[in-house]
């Protein structure tokens, strides 16, 4: 399948865009608008990565990422991207991403065995789509719990169930909703 | 004070449909600077995104250029 988004197509409008975004909020740091060697194709395959270095990194990853995943947010926006293609285009620095799936995807292993023990669902804390979708990928293949998302917004959560157990309803929704898909 | 209203203004042009219509007031206070920005009421979801993603996303860059001029910005966004 031919990328829909090419470090060729997107980085004049990028740096157009972050460069004087960078500039005016004092943020010393550079970066590199590249195609990705991708450490986790199953969890994500982005056609285009743009990486942060400079003595600010670490502001940047700060709270989970908190700035990093705000620049990258407003840069999707700027693209006019639809939410359906966010994961084609993906911002990172010192690979905190590949860390950060690993360390989701331990978590959810983690929280598939607790289901299983205590036969109780185990609820996450509130995650990006993102972060959920990798919680979901790193379970699909176990028979024996069941994960779905609940909440709204940025209260939005996975829960983990015993896989013949229907899921309670968590947050207070009218009956008559129809089931969420999946993430 | 030092671009933040410059800043906001960039960013919310980038986003809208109608940056002829973006403005942004500064309003200084004694703790912090508050940025009124409006925009064109069509390009109202725009500045604020789903579930208020994109204004919270402004809001955390303004939080990280402020901790640098050690001084508070909130952005406020004019309906």
């Amino acid at each position: 399948m031919a990328p829909k988004y090419t470090v060729e197509s997107v980085e004049p409008r990028i740096r157009r865009f972050l460069s004087p975004l960078l500039a005016r909020a004092g943020l010393r740091l550079r970066y590199r608008v590249a195609a990705p060697e991708n450490p986790h194709p199953d969890f994500e395959n982005p056609e285009v990565v743009v990486r942060f270095t400079g003595p600010d990194v670490e502001l940047l990853l700060a709270n989970r990422a908190e700035l990093l995943l705000a620049l990258e947010h407003l840069t999707m926006e700027m693209l006019r991207m639809p939410p359906e293609d966010h994961s084609r285009l993906c911002f990172d620095a010192n690979d905190y991403r590949a860390l950060r799936i690993e360390e989701l995807r331990l978590s959810a292993l983690a929280a598939a065995e607790k289901v299983k023990r205590t036969g109780k669902p185990f609820e996450f804390n509130p995650m990006t789509s993102r972060e959920r979708r990798i919680i979901h990928l790193a379970l699909r293949d176990d028979r024996q719990v069941r994960s779905e998302s609940s909440g709204v917004g940025s209260q939005r959560r996975v829960i983990v169930y015993p896989a013949d157990r229907p899921a309670a309803p968590v947050v207070a929704a009218p009956p008559s909703l129809p089931q969420r898909r999946r993430r | 004070m030092a671009g933040m209203k410059e800043l906001v203004e960039e960013i919310a042009k980038a986003l809208v449909d109608i940056p002829e219509q973006v403005s942004v007031r500064e309003v200084q206070g004694e703790q912090v600077t508050v940025l009124e920005l409006k925009v064109a009421p069509s390009d109202l979801g725009k500045v604020i995104g789903k579930q208020g993603r994109t204004a919270r996303s402004i809001r955390t860059i303004l939080g990280a250029a402020g901790m640098k001029l050690n001084r508070r910005f909130t952005l406020e966004i004019l309906e």
